[in-house]
């Protein structure tokens, strides 16, 4: 009996034996034209109709302006040492541009930029830079104030429900500018917060949906990596629904759809592989806002008022202009604490700090 | 305000433990016969998507749960063929299920992600969908929920009511005497495993079909190791399983609430309550006799012999 | 155990036969994946050439495969150990994650210490912290409250949450604003690595503690009693062996083992704590550990084909747009060759 036990060592030491006989045999292929490469990571799957098809959807685009571009792509690389090894892979590979496209990569992309000098970098949502790292991102919650405005012309039993991954500064922000901009035109307006956790646990998000919508709450909004279990669950109830990362949400809800805000990065792919490859390429922190082309409001649903998306763009010239400020004081957070005094703004270069719910939302921030 | 939270927590409990209690019943018939299945969670995976695939192609949600519980069964075939014919290593094999369901539910779903599917609704039974309290917490779910304690009954009455069960406990409790006594343990473990393949199926199919209408990769997030768990936690027995699967759910189903109502605790703390709860009943409802423990689930670690 | 010679010398002849079934079962496992390459309009022998050169073809590439290893090493081992008395130890995730709360908190509050006493500082935090939450569950185990199965496994998701609540909360780095990060390690507290390589000092640590896993399992007497508790725990008991100090030693050090993985993966890897720390490292560990049913040399050689399957991973959808989670089933099939392979019997028990 024991004799069989110590065989499967052996075993396997033979099957490596065998592998690196079999790969030594074949491996032998080289490549490398003058395309430029351009490397991108996923944190989940492209497809999910949410974070990552946002991405995955800018290289396919950047891909179709630029022939001359070839696209490494890789999902549902964890962060941490896979996503290195990952990186370092693309580079052997020939990638001379790589977006590690999720905030968590920023680590381990400094670590590598600062290995591969050569290479440029471009990261979301982060707050450091290096010589060949860029970050890029786009300020959100004037953006999901005007979904607040929208939703909150909308609902017919002024409660809202937010589906949320974590408590993200970046989610806290939209959230926040959400309930403020149903506020104001609403002001019996509520909002409900539930933490999922994780970014992707479809059913936990049904069964959360379905006990928000139990409350009394008709319109859901959402902010994990795919929402379309959410928007399905608002639309079958016949609720509203808002939506976010993903322009392609809407067809999952075409009743009940309010709007969302999506990110477009297909112009601004195409910029940064531009610049790589005519040398214009410097290191910057870019932090876009609604004018910018890849921070997008999707189309209106029927459901919402024509008053109201008048309403809607009107305040969005106000934000263009700078006549107007989402986190405008005084403003208190929902534990009584005053975070914003009156006369002053909070800064939206500062939403990365934010770690508070505004009053009025029900919810831990923590 | 109360009745209405205790009715939202019901549902929620229903909901999220309808699923666990078929993976439940599963593990339990297959730990029954001596063989735990660490796979599990690869089966619901795999039955959540073939449900949600031919639901997506034939539009009949019916004929997708059918389809997820024999593909789940079949699946487990290869679970059953390495531990029972090859007697390798079950924990082992059930990890490599788990992996294998994990990559090949990836790779069949991945055309259909974002397809829509009508998917079960709930069914209002009559009169009774009216009651005050009982007619929206128990009357007014999906075809899975109503079944799954019949189920959970059927399987009781199989387990401990007929000959069959009683040989399948004997190849659990000593093979070697059912063996003795003119029982084929290999055939009774394949049947079984056909069985509890089914189940599993039946479970991935209630995620995919009924819950998210939807498909994402690994969208079990674990349910199926936690199924496991609760098989311990019900001391191998199918009736116990309710308890444990609604106890669960509701332990889900309340911190959700308690966030939505803003029970001012970090939601990190709230997301432990349904371990910790299960935990603690554990410890204390639990501390009596081992004796539960089919004989031979303990040799079946020393499976290489 | 008492065969006769002659059929030792079928069996000797049978291993030969056994080792060429055993390759042409590889390759069939390669070949049914082949299948699925083909499927995707893929070719397999550029597919598997390409795996081979990202992970063995390179040094980098090989480092690399190592890198992987060290935790998968470690995991393994804080199953194997406490399985010596069939102990099921599905905790090594939970355990891996707690030791890197410890030694983040070690880390990170006392900044000032130099290396020479902030490596071993948090080695010894690291090992602690896996060590005392797999202790609870050894425990419960030793008191008969509940079985160390359930109550490993649950304790994962508790560990898990625990981490994401300090990280999220009390101990999130001011600096880093929007995403939970602990604040990050100091120099002399992230383990050295060799050369250019991200091989690190958990290397060394795993292979002292294979050594030592080995040595005190095969030559000395409390590996004799664990042997002999493993094999019949009522035997072992009336023989004055005390199961339960057993029991709670073997999951103190088997925790300690996952603990000292989930060091070195927050200092050398992440350099700083993270919710995102382990992708199912512990679960890997477990698989590992039974595979090869705790043998020292069988969980390098698992760990080393894990290692090779997962980054060969990333080249095949990078370059061959093949999902990531496909390769999940070359390592299932492989797995499932090896598991088949490993226990061929006659007849039943």
């Amino acid at each position: 009996m024991k004799r069989r036990k110590r065989s499967i060592p052996k075993q396997l030491v033979i099957l490596i034996s065998l592998i690196f006989i079999m790969g030594m045999s074949f491996s032998a292929v080289a490549q490398g034209q003058e395309k430029l490469k351009v490397g991108i990571i996923h944190i989940g799957s492209i497809n999910d109709a949410g974070y990552n098809q946002a991405h995955s959807d800018g290289v396919q685009a950047m891909k179709r302006n630029l022939p001359n571009v070839e696209v490494l792509q890789a999902e549902n690389v964890p962060e941490g040492a896979d996503a290195e090894r990952v990186m370092e892979n693309m580079i052997k590979q020939g990638a001379k541009l790589i977006i590690p496209a999720s905030f968590g990569y920023l680590d381990p992309a400094l670590r590598v930029a600062k290995k591969y000098p050569g290479v440029k970098f471009v990261h979301p949502g982060g707050y450091r830079l290096a010589p060949n790292l860029s970050t890029y991102w786009a300020s959100t919650p004037e953006a999901f104030y005007l979904m607040g405005i929208a939703a909150g012309k909308t609902t017919k039993t002024n409660k809202a429900g937010y589906v949320v991954a974590l408590p993200i500064s970046f989610f806290l922000a939209n959230i926040n500018a959400f309930h403020l901009g149903a506020r104001s035109v609403n002001p019996k307006f509520e909002t409900r917060v539930v933490f999922m956790g994780t970014f992707l646990d479809a059913p936990k998000e049904a069964i959360a949906a379905s006990a928000l919508l139990d409350m009394g709450v008709d319109v859901l909004g959402v902010i994990v990596d795919s929402p379309i279990t959410v928007v399905q669950a608002a639309e079958k109830r016949g609720a509203y629904s808002v939506g976010y990362h993903y322009l392609g949400a809407q067809k999952f809800a075409p009743k009940g759809w309010i709007s969302g805000v999506a990110f477009t990065w297909g112009e601004l792919y195409t910029r940064f592989a531009r610049q790589v490859m005519d040398g214009t390429w410097k290191s910057e922190g870019l932090f876009g806002n609604l004018t910018s082309d890849y921070l997008t409001i999707a189309p209106f649903g029927p459901a919402v008022p024509p008053g109201a998306i008048k309403l809607v763009n009107d305040t969005k010239q106000e934000f263009i202009a700078g006549k107007k400020n989402v986190f405008q004081g005084p403003l208190k957070d929902n534990k009584g604490v005053e975070r914003v005094k009156a006369g002053e703004a909070f800064p939206l270069t500062g939403i990365g700090k934010m770690d508070w719910l505004v009053e009025g939302i029900i919810g831990q921030s923590k | 305000m109360s009745e209405l939270l205790l009715v939202s927590i019901m549902i929620g409990a229903i909901q999220s433990g309808t699923p666990l209690l078929y993976a439940t019943l599963s593990e339990t018939i297959g730990e029954r016969v001596g063989i735990i299945n660490l796979g599990l969670e690869g089966i619901m995976l795999i039955g959540a998507v073939v449900g949600f695939v031919i639901t997506v192609l034939t539009g009949n949600a019916a004929l997708g749960v059918v389809a997820a519980a024999l593909a789940g069964a079949l699946f487990n075939m290869i679970f059953a063929f390495l531990v029972i014919t090859r007697r390798a290593n079950q924990l082992a094999c059930g990890l490599a299920l788990m992996f294998c369901g994990v990559g090949l539910s990836a790779l069949i779903g991945a055309p259909f992600i974002g397809r829509q599917i009508e998917g079960l609704n709930a069914i209002k039974i009559p009169v009774f969908s009216d009651l005050p309290f009982f007619g929206r917490a128990f009357f007014q779910h999906d075809i899975l929920v109503y079944l799954a304690i019949p189920t959970a009954v059927v399987i009781w009455w199989f387990l401990f009511k007929t000959r069959w069960g009683l040989s399948l406990r004997a190849v659990g409790e000593n093979p070697t005497a059912a063996f003795a006594a003119g029982k084929n343990p290999y055939l009774l473990q394949y049947q079984v495993l056909f069985i509890s393949g089914l189940l599993g199926g039946i479970a991935g199919a209630h995620l995919s079909l009924a819950l998210a209408h939807n498909w994402a990769e690994w969208m079990t997030a674990g349910r199926g190791f936690f199924a496991v768990a609760l098989v311990i936690f019900a001391k191998w027995h199918p009736l116990r399983a309710i308890a444990g699967a609604l106890l669960f759910g509701g332990a889900i189903s309340l911190q959700l609430q308690m966030q939505a109502r803003g029970v001012p605790v970090s939601s990190f703390i709230l997301d432990m309550l349904p371990y910790v709860l299960s935990l603690t009943v554990l410890v204390i409802w639990g501390r009596t006799s081992r004796s539960a423990v089919p004989g031979s689930l303990g040799r079946v670690f020393q499976g290489t012999e | 155990m008492d065969k006769t010679k002659g059929l030792m010398e079928i069996l000797r002849h049978k291993r030969v036969a056994a080792v060429i079934r055993f390759g042409g079962l590889f390759g069939l496992a390669l070949a049914v994946f082949a299948m699925v390459l083909l499927v995707f309009g893929q070719n397999p022998f550029r597919a598997y050439a390409d795996i081979f050169r990202a992970t063995l073809g390179s040094s980098h590439g090989f480092s690399e495969v190592l890198v992987k290893m060290i935790p998968l090493v470690l995991t393994a081992l804080a199953v194997a150990i406490p399985s010596r008395i069939w102990l099921i130890n599905v905790g090594g995730e939970g355990q891996l994650f707690i030791g890197a709360l410890f030694a983040t908190w070690g880390a990170v509050n006392f900044t000032h210490l130099p290396a020479w006493l902030m490596l071993p500082w948090i080695c010894f935090l690291g090992f602690l912290g896996g060590g005392l939450w797999a202790s609870i569950s050894g425990f419960m185990r030793a008191k008969g409250w509940a079985s160390e199965t359930i109550s490993t496994l649950l304790m994962n998701y508790v560990a898990i949450l625990l981490v994401s609540f300090f990280v999220f909360g009390p101990w999130k780095d001011p600096e880093s604003a929007n995403y939970p990060q602990s604040a990050p390690f100091p120099d002399a507290a992230i383990l050295p690595s060799l050369l250019d390589s991200r091989i690190h000092l958990g290397a060394l640590i795993a292979i002292a503690g294979l050594l030592l896993f080995y040595f005190v399992m095969t030559r000395t007497r409390w590996g004799l009693e664990m042997r002999a508790m493993g094999i019949n725990q009522e035997a072992a008991r009336r023989n004055g062996v005390s199961t339960n100090r057993y029991i709670l030693l073997l999951m103190f050090i088997g925790g300690g083992m996952a603990g000292l993985a989930g060091m070195g993966e927050v200092s050398a890897i992440h350099g700083q704590l993270r919710p995102s720390l382990s992708p199912g490292l512990g679960y890997m560990g477990f698989l590992i550990s039974w595979i090869t049913m705790g043998s020292p040399l069988g969980i390098v050689a698992a760990a080393f084909l894990i290692s090779i399957i997962t980054a060969g991973g990333d080249i095949l959808q990078m370059t061959h747009r093949i999902p990531a989670a496909a390769i999940h089933i070359l390592m299932a099939l492989v797995l499932f060759v090896v598991l088949a392979r490993s226990t061929g019997k006659k007849g039943g028990k």
